[in-house]
């Protein structure tokens, strides 16, 4: 049709006219400061990785591949590993997630399914609340209060039981019963991280579209059954994400920590006993730490980077599982 | 609703016969309300033995809202409540001692949108088996391979049982969940707009579904588009602002309707 290329043609250039002046130099600066801030990130990233590595290095020269292995940590005679700190880090958090998982989504289904709508703002303004709390106060809360109550009610009793069983004996035996340790740390870890996965947890579950829900009802299911087999697995992607979102925490969080975990360097069985963190350790010795310590805290940086990616990348790879089955 | 005392005699010559025709669902003095909306008002009406009934008005009138009374899927929501009886086989559906997974098992539900559960395709049709009897291995097989032959979907997924739901195409998904719900062998199937989320060709393969399905089930559909309503069923009711305006077979609605807002309606007047 020529008579509509003719007046596309000449419509256009009045188009163009009734625009304010070209605007192109004003575009490119536009894409530069984009790509800028994209770039900015990475160069960041990078340079923390690289410092990191470059302040680590000689540790890792010095002792090798031991130093992951080694369970020394010794000031005076400059022997350093990362045994237990790597173990307390990974087990401190496994027992948040342990902990944690099963409240969070106990919360998110709550909210979401069963609480009465008056009640539904209330609950989670509390459970957002608990998320601006400082970690210096959950760590001083769990020292100074919980510990000694955990101590009292149940290390003490626990250990009198299980002293002498196989397994559980060692598993929940405190031969300090102070109240602080592994188990302690992943307790305030799992109260901290309770609230990052329950908010994105209810968050997806409430994305989910009635009328799955209702076509699960519509079947005849009951309220856990809709849960358990239709809402969590139809949310399943997110709340991995969500998960390993509050792993990432538990994985890095010091203060905390620091305060409840004992500070020990000692490798040990029991989930009761002291224990360090590699972030705990970091916060811990670098204020007086030179030469090697300084150089061996720099590569237990280094290890937890490592970690906190492999989580990242498993969190990823199960993603994709999930999206694809 | 004086229109449903006027009805002619039934004429089912237009579709193929079956023995069909006693009524199964009686509502007497349906009442509806959403918190203070009241939404249905007075609604008395019959649903005939193995016959398609078409519930059509324009929206807000509600034919949705009378299909989930009988389910009672709408006491998920503590604001919404019905009063009235809705009798099925002589039980009040709306007696609260009636259990309620028991009778959404009898009373099956297809929603306006395909609604896979995320898991297998196979799993999809047996978890509503699963959920009330306890069946062996093969006979469970079976009930799914049955379930899906009877919703015309089998040829086109036994290769692939194993194979998440969702992957389906629309079409295929809501075929998955007539299965799913003909998989329990309910007594009715109730239809929520089945088609308006597929394409003309998809919409075609349920509405001959549907037309088979009467064989064995009382069958009431929720519907937009008044061609559907013509082609697949034998009785349509009018709905119209919360009352039954008109219900009567499906033929006589269209050619001959009693009532001048059905009359209206139906040659698109309004709506």
């Amino acid at each position: 049709m020529p008579a509509l290329t003719e007046t596309i043609a000449l419509a256009r250039p009045r188009a163009a006219a009734a625009r304010k002046g070209p605007s192109r130099s004003l575009d490119t600066l536009f894409r530069v400061c984009s790509y800028g801030a994209a770039l900015f990130v990475l160069i960041v990233l990078a340079g923390i990785l690289g410092s990191i590595l470059y302040g680590g290095w000689p540790a890792f020269r010095e002792f090798g591949f031991a130093f992951l292995t080694s369970s020394a940590w010794n000031v005076g005679t400059e022997q350093y590993g990362a045994l237990v700190a790597v173990i307390g880090t990974v087990a401190s958090a496994t027992l948040a997630l342990l902990i944690g998982v099963p409240v969070s989504l106990g919360i998110a289904v709550y909210l979401t399914q069963l609480c009465p709508g008056w009640a539904r703002k209330p609950v989670a303004m509390t459970i957002e609340l608990l998320a601006a709390v400082p970690s210096i106060i959950y760590g001083m809360w769990g020292l100074f209060v919980f510990a000694p109550l955990f101590a009292r009610f149940i290390q003490i009793p626990v250990s009198n039981l299980v002293e002498g069983m196989p397994v559980v004996g060692t598993l929940f035996y405190a031969r300090v019963p102070s109240g602080v340790g592994v188990f302690t740390a992943g307790i305030i870890l799992a109260i901290m991280i309770v609230p990052f996965i329950a908010s994105i947890a209810r968050d997806m579950l409430d994305q989910i579209p009635t009328v799955l829900r209702e076509s699960a009802y519509g079947i005849g299911c009951t309220t856990w059954e809709v849960v358990r087999h239709v809402l969590v697995p139809q949310a399943s992607v997110s709340i991995i994400g969500a998960i390993m979102l509050g792993l990432g925490r538990a994985l890095g969080e010091t203060m905390a920590v620091t305060f409840v975990i004992g500070n020990a360097n000692r490798l040990s069985a029991s989930i009761f006993d002291p224990s360090s963190t590699i972030a705990s350790r970091i916060a811990n010795e670098f204020n007086e730490a030179d030469g090697l310590q300084l150089n061996a805290l720099m590569a237990l940086g280094c290890i937890l980077f490592v970690i906190t990616f492999v989580v990242l990348i498993i969190a990823r790879l199960l993603t994709r599982r999930v999206k694809a089955a | 609703m004086n229109a449903a005392s006027a009805i002619p005699t039934v004429d089912l010559t237009r579709n193929h016969a079956n023995e069909g025709g006693a009524v199964r669902i009686a509502v007497k003095g349906l009442n509806f309300y959403y918190g203070s909306f009241h939404g249905l008002k007075n609604v008395d009406i019959n649903f005939h033995d193995r016959q398609v009934t078409a519930l059509i008005g324009p929206s807000g009138c509600g034919k949705s809202t009378l299909l989930r009374c009988f389910n009672r899927i709408y006491s998920l929501y503590p604001e919404q409540r019905a009063e009235g009886q809705i009798l099925l086989d002589g039980q009040n559906v709306l007696d609260p001692s009636v259990d309620l997974n028991d009778l959404r098992a009898r009373i099956g539900m297809v929603f306006q949108k395909p609604t896979p559960f995320p898991m297998s395709i196979y799993d999809n049709v047996a978890f509503g088996l699963r959920l009330y009897e306890k069946l062996p291995k093969s006979e469970l097989d079976g009930r799914v391979e049955q379930a899906l032959r009877k919703s015309a979907l089998w040829d086109e997924v036994k290769d692939k049982l194993r194979q998440a739901g969702t992957g389906l195409s629309g079409g295929q998904q809501q075929r998955l969940c007539i299965a799913r719900t003909v998989a329990q062998s309910p007594e009715v199937i109730l239809f929520d707009e089945p088609t308006s989320a597929l394409d003309p060709i998809s919409t075609g393969r349920i509405e001959e579904l549907i037309e088979q399905l009467r064989d064995e089930f009382t069958i009431v559909i929720v519907t937009h588009n008044m061609q559907q309503a013509a082609r697949i069923s034998q009785f349509t009711a009018f709905m119209y602002l919360g009352e039954l305006i008109e219900f009567g077979p499906t033929n006589r609605m269209f050619m001959n309707p009693v009532e001048q807002r059905t009359q209206d309606y139906i040659t698109g007047r309004f709506g």
